[in-house]
C-alpha cells in the first residue's frame, strides 16, 4: 500500500472513528461499570492484605479454661506461643466466647478425682462454629489436648513394663512451611487475572452498544450504506470498544501502584518490585489483548438475536479465558516458554514478572504481542464478513 | 438513472423478488407502491447494496453497486425504514460525521451543512443530541444526513411514517425542490394521497414482480379506477375494489 493510499483511507476512517469514540465515550452506563470495575479489585485487593496482616498479627489463640485447679498441669502444659490461656474460676462460655475469646475449655469438677481412679474424666470445649477463626482454634486445642494425652498413656505404658513405642508404629507430625512472603506472593499471582478480566468487563457495555445496540436500533444499516468498506467499520467499532478496555485495566495498574506503598506488603515479606518501567510495560502488553478482546466481543455480539442475548453470551465469554487463567495458576501447571505466543497466557506470564520484579524475555514479549496482533487481524476479516452477512438487517 | 433488470432474490428458499425491472429516470420521483411482503424494502436493499440479488442486475448512475458497492453508494443518499440516529450525538456532529463519510472535504463541508441545516429547518436542533427527539424531528435530521453531500439519487423507504402534517408538508416540499435541482428519487410508500401528489411515475409491485407502471392518470385509465388507492388494488390484488363490486350494474 503506497504511503498516498495510506493516508487517504485514514482520512476517511478518522470521521468513522471519531463517531464511535464519541458514541462509547458519551455512554455513563458503560463508563461507569469501566471505571468501577477498574477500581474495585485493587482496592479489594489492598483490604485483603490488611485483613491478611491483621490475621497475622493476632495470631495466638485465646482460650478461657474453666476448673483449672482440678488440672494444674493440663492447664500448664496447654499453654503455648500459639495459644494464650487464662485461667477463670467460673464463667458463662457463651459470654466468654463473645468477649474475645475463640475457645472454652471446662474441666469436669471431679476431674482429679476420676483422673486418680482412671476413670476417664471429662474436658468440655465450646466454640461458636459460626465464628470464622472457630476451626482453627478447635484444631490447635484438640492437637495439643492429643499430644498430652498420648504423653500420659505413654507413661502409663511405661510405668507397666509397656514400650509405648509398640502401640505407635509412627509418628504423624504436620509443619506448615508457608511463610509470610510465600502467602503473600499467592495474593499478587490473582493480579495478573484480574487485569486480564478488567479488559472483558471494562468493554462489556461499549462492545455490545456498538454491534447488537446498533443493529437492535438499525443504525448499523445507515452507517452499512455509507461507502467505507466493512472492515473499517470494524476496525474503528474495536478501537472505540478497546479504548474503554485498555484504560480500563491502566485505570487499574494505576490504582494498584498508587495503593502498593499503603498496604503493608512488608510485612508479609513482599518487596514492591514495580518500577515505572514496569508499569509501562504492563500497559504496552495489554494493548494487543485489548485489541483481541474487542474485536472478539463484537463479533460475538454480531451473532447474537438481541441486545439482551448479546449481554448474556458476552457475561459467559468473559468468564471462560479467565477460569483457564484461574485453573493454570491454581494448578500451577509448569508451561514450556513456547506457551508465551498464545493469547491470554503470554499476557498473564508476562504480568506476573513484571509484578514481582522477575525476568521477563523481551523477545517472547515480542514475539507473543505479534501473535496475538494477527489474530486481531484474522478478527477483523471474520468481522468484515459478518456485516456483509444479510440476516444482520431488520426482517432480511 | 437507476436501472433494475430482472433481479432476483430469496430468502429461505421463499422468492421474495422474481425478475424484477424497472428503470428510475433522472430527476422524476418514483413512487414503489405494494402491500406488506411485497418486495419494496428488499428491492431498495438491493439497490443500496446491503443485499446481494440471486440473478439479476442493477445499476445506479451506471454503477452496479453488486461490483462496486462504495462508487455506487457516493451516488446515493438513504432514508431507511428507520432513522439510524445516534442518540449521544449533536446534529451536528452527526451530519459533519456522515459528510466527511462521503468524502466531503473541508472546503465544501461547512457550505453543506449550513445549506441543510437552513433547508431542513435544523437551526434550534443543531446543539442539540438525539436522544429524545420527535419522530418528525428524528425524520428531518434524517433527511438532512442523506442529502447533505448532493447525492444524485435518494431513496426513500416509507419516508412519511409517523411523522405529522407539518413534517410531512416540509418533506413533500424538500423532495419536490430536489427534484427541480434534477435530483432523481425513488420512494416507497403506503400513503395514497401523498404517492398522488408527489410522483412523476408509480410502480406497483406484487409478489415481487412490477404489475403496473405509469403516472397516477395513467393507472387509473389502465384499470377504470377514478383513485390510485383503486387502482393500487386492482392491480395488487387482481380485483376491483370492494365498494366498486357491491354497486349494482
Amino acid at each position: 500500500m503506497s504511503a498516498k493510499s495510506t493516508t487517504s483511507t485514514l482520512a476517511q476512517m478518522l470521521p468513522l472513528l471519531k463517531k464511535e469514540f464519541l458514541e462509547a465515550w458519551r455512554d455513563r452506563r458503560a463508563l461507569l461499570t469501566a471505571v468501577c470495575f477498574s477500581l474495585m479489585f485493587p482496592v479489594l485487593l489492598a483490604g485483603a492484605t490488611v485483613v491478611m496482616v491483621k490475621k497475622q498479627s493476632e495470631d495466638a489463640t485465646r482460650v478461657a479454661l474453666i476448673g483449672a485447679e482440678e488440672a494444674p498441669l493440663l492447664a500448664e502444659k496447654l499453654a503455648s506461643p500459639a495459644l494464650e490461656v487464662d485461667r477463670l474460676a467460673q464463667g458463662d462460655p457463651r459470654s466468654l466466647l463473645q468477649d474475645d475469646y475463640d475457645l472454652v475449655l471446662v474441666v469436669a469438677e471431679n476431674f482429679a478425682h476420676r483422673y486418680q481412679e482412671f476413670r476417664a474424666p471429662q474436658i468440655y470445649v465450646y466454640v461458636d462454629s459460626s465464628d470464622t477463626g472457630a476451626g482453627r482454634a478447635q484444631r490447635q486445642v484438640q492437637e495439643r489436648l492429643a499430644a498430652m494425652q498420648q504423653m500420659v498413656v505413654n507413661q502409663r505404658l511405661a510405668a507397666r513394663g509397656v514400650a509405648p513405642q509398640l502401640l505407635a508404629p509412627w509418628q504423624l507430625e504436620v509443619r506448615d512451611v508457608s511463610t509470610p512472603s510465600s502467602r503473600g506472593a499467592l495474593i499478587l499471582a490473582t493480579v495478573p487475572g484480574l487485569l486480564i478480566l478488567t479488559l472483558f468487563v471494562a468493554s462489556l457495555a461499549t462492545s455490545v452498544d456498538t454491534s447488537a445496540g446498533e443493529r437492535e436500533r438499525l443504525s448499523l444499516e445507515t452507517l452499512l450504506v455509507q461507502p467505507l468498506p466493512a472492515w473499517q467499520v470494524i476496525v474503528a467499532k474495536m478501537l472505540a470498544v478497546a479504548s474503554l478496555g485498555w484504560l480500563g485495566s491502566l485505570l487499574s495498574i494505576t490504582a494498584l501502584v498508587v495503593l502498593m506503598p499503603m498496604m503493608p506488603l512488608a510485612e508479609l515479606g513482599i518487596q514492591q518490585a514495580t518500577t515505572v518501567a514496569g508499569v509501562i510495560c504492563m500497559g504496552l502488553v495489554l494493548l494487543p489483548l485489548a485489541l483481541l478482546v474487542a474485536v472478539l466481543q463484537i463479533l460475538l455480539a454480531l451473532r447474537s438475536q438481541s441486545f439482551k442475548d448479546a449481554q448474556t453470551q458476552l457475561s459467559i465469554f468473559q468468564i471462560a479465558p479467565v477460569m483457564l487463567l484461574v485453573i493454570i495458576d491454581a494448578a500451577q501447571i509448569k508451561l514450556a516458554d513456547s506457551w508465551q505466543l498464545l493469547p491470554l497466557i503470554g499476557q498473564q506470564q508476562w504480568l506476573k514478572g513484571l509484578l514481582i520484579g522477575s525476568a521477563v524475555s523481551p523477545l517472547w514479549m515480542l514475539a507473543g504481542s505479534l501473535a496475538t496482533l494477527a489474530l486481531v487481524v484474522v478478527a477483523v476479516v471474520f468481522g468484515a464478513r459478518a456485516l456483509r452477512r444479510e440476516t444482520l438487517l431488520s426482517a432480511a | 438513472m437507476i436501472s433494475v433488470e430482472k433481479i432476483r432474490k430469496s430468502f429461505a428458499g421463499k422468492p421474495v423478488l422474481r425478475d424484477l425491472s424497472f428503470e428510475v429516470p433522472d430527476g422524476k420521483i418514483t413512487a414503489l407502491l405494494g402491500a406488506n411482503g411485497a418486495g419494496k424494502t428488499s428491492c431498495l436493499r438491493i439497490i443500496c447494496g446491503l443485499l446481494q440479488a440471486k440473478s439479476g442486475r442493477v445499476l445506479v448512475g451506471g454503477i452496479d453497486p453488486a461490483v462496486d458497492p462504495q462508487g455506487a453508494r457516493r451516488q446515493l443518499g438513504v432514508v431507511g425504514d428507520r432513522e439510524g440516529l445516534y442518540e449521544r450525538l449533536t446534529v451536528a456532529e452527526y451530519l459533519k460525521i456522515f459528510a466527511q463519510m462521503q468524502g466531503l472535504g473541508s472546503g465544501e463541508l461547512q457550505g453543506a451543512l449550513d445549506a441543510v441545516r437552513e433547508e431542513l429547518e435544523l437551526s434550534a436542533l443543531w446543539e442539540r443530541r438525539m436522544g429524545g427527539f420527535s419522530q418528525g424531528e428524528r425524520m428531518k435530521v434524517s433527511l438532512a444526513r442523506a442529502l447533505v453531500h448532493r447525492p444524485q439519487h435518494l431513496i426513500l423507504d416509507e419516508p412519511t411514517r409517523g411523522l405529522d402534517v407539518l413534517a410531512v408538508r416540509l418533506l413533500r416540499k424538500t423532495l419536490l425542490r430536489l427534484r427541480a435541482g434534477g435530483t432523481t428519487i425513488l420512494f416507497s410508500s403506503h400513503v395514497m394521497p401523498e404517492v398522488a401528489e408527489l410522483s412523476d411515475s408509480v410502480l406497483v409491485m406484487s409478489e415481487g414482480r412490477v404489475v403496473g407502471r405509469g403516472t397516477p392518470a395513467e393507472l387509473g385509465r389502465e384499470t377504470g379506477c377514478e383513485s390510485l388507492e383503486d387502482s393500487f388494488v386492482a392491480l395488487a390484488y387482481g380485483r376491483l375494489p370492494a365498494r366498486q363490486e357491491v354497486e349494482p350494474a
